[in-house]
């Protein structure tokens, strides 16, 4: 036929090779249908992040385990909740995790704990070396050029309350600025780093 | 003053509230459509951040959570679409309506969102509802009350005790108000009633486990000794 040509223009553009997950929704579809073999999946694609995400928080490895351990079961349990006109299903995830983390870090009983198990954990994995690893993923990863992108108070503010779990008022102590500053400085942080994050 | 909440939506985004205002701004949140589709913005943004964290998960992690799923319940998906579109999406956020503890009385409790909002919570009772809402355990379960809003409760065998937290669109009429009941074996018992013009309460339940069912009926103040019909909503624990 003639027209094969024109067939092929119309043919769809395959996914753009820059999108690393490009079925993480269909996936969580899966996973909130009991689909056992997508969660393996989804396990693959997102807990590296999840995983990493609450040992920055934490800096203890062996409670980073047990709280990325019951993030991914509560991501099974709680998948058909998922509300896809609410946000990303990474972003759901890590959303979970996140708020795990920082509820971890901020319980008394926990912090017990974390003096304890950090003793015995660093005999192998020295916090430093935590920092440096942490340091090298960073260079690759374009949030890392976006948050160089901000002002020096709003990338404080964004990464001493996201990867270490203070809290507003503590952000403000720890930097001596002023809470509505802090509250400011977050806000417009994130947008700043929002408008930098997606793609041109 | 909504101004003044709103400006929290950068703490917000970045889970930087306490509990306490955690669950105003989350309220605020409900009432204002803009605000949320803002804060939801914030969020997503947020989460990027996780990018720039990726480490090498340990090796044991996969097969013990393949396992542990394999043990674990999902829940359905919420089965009605309200017209509100606020729904939690994250179980731990159900976890931050929180807590304030009526001090008034053995077995009352009333809850003020003034009260939550002026942080009257007390360090203890916040450490004890947060400690069964993290308990490795925790089934949580939420209905919908056909008054409008929701009603979640958490329950722990290991600590042997839940949490009922109650969230509604707003106060019942003048003179009556909010109860919640917990019902073993058929009978009911009061859980405590809320105050007039109060919707919102966090409550710790000792035993709770036991119950088969939580129930939230509207009484007239200052509540009843037993649910009358039509109950409000009916939270299956078993």
């Amino acid at each position: 036929m003639a027209e094969h040509g024109r067939r092929d223009h119309l043919r769809p553009v395959p996914a753009s090779p820059e999108n690393p997950e490009p079925d993480a929704g269909s996936l969580l579809k899966a996973v909130a249908r009991g689909d056992e073999k997508a969660f393996g999946r989804l396990y693959d694609l997102v807990t590296p992040r999840v995983y990493g995400l609450i040992r920055r928080v934490l800096r203890d490895p062996a409670q980073a385990e047990e709280v990325a351990q019951e993030v991914l079961v509560e991501v099974w349990r709680t998948a058909a909740r998922f509300d896809p006109e609410r946000g990303s299903p990474t972003a759901w995830v890590f959303t979970i995790a996140h708020r795990r983390a920082v509820d971890r870090v901020r319980s008394e009983q926990a912090a017990a704990d974390r003096t304890v198990r950090a003793g015995a954990a660093s005999v192998d994995t020295p916090y430093d070396e935590v920092a440096d690893e942490v340091a090298v993923r960073l260079e690759r990863q374009q949030v890392r050029s976006c948050l160089d992108d901000l002002t020096e108070l709003q990338r404080q503010a964004v990464t001493l309350a996201y990867y270490q779990g203070h809290t507003y008022p503590q952000v403000s102590r720890l930097l001596d600025v002023p809470l509505a500053t802090v509250k400011t400085r977050m806000r417009d942080g994130l947008i700043r780093l929002r408008d930098c994050l997606v793609p041109a | 003053m909504s101004v003044e909440i709103h400006a929290l939506v950068g703490p917000y985004a970045l889970d930087a509230l306490d509990d306490v205002e955690r669950a105003a701004f989350e309220r605020h949140l409900r009432e204002c459509e803009p605000c949320r589709l803002e804060a939801d913005d914030l969020r997503e943004t947020a989460a990027r951040l996780a990018d720039g964290a990726w480490s090498v998960p340990p090796p044991g992690l996969r097969d013990n959570v393949l396992a542990a799923i394999g043990n674990t319940r999902q829940v359905s998906a919420p089965a009605t679409r309200s017209a509100r579109p606020v729904r939690r999406m994250w179980v731990a956020a159900a976890a931050a309506v929180v807590v304030a503890a009526g001090a008034a009385g053995a077995g009352a409790w009333t809850i003020q969102d003034q009260r939550v909002r002026t942080a009257q919570a007390t360090a203890a009772q916040e450490a004890r509802v947060r400690t069964i809402l993290t308990a490795p355990d925790v089934v949580l379960r939420e209905e919908t009350l056909d008054s409008g809003g929701r009603v979640t409760v958490a329950s722990s065998r290991l600590q042997d005790a839940g949490v009922i937290m109650l969230s509604a669109d707003g106060a019942p009429a003048a003179g009556r108000v909010y109860q919640t009941w917990t019902i073993r074996a058929g009978t009911p018992s009061s859980a405590g009633a809320l105050g007039e013009g109060q919707s919102a309460a966090v409550q710790v339940i000792d035993g709770l486990p036991e119950a088969n069912q939580v129930g939230v009926t509207v009484e007239a103040a200052p509540g009843a000794t037993t649910p009358s019909a039509p109950l409000d909503a009916l939270v299956e624990l078993t």
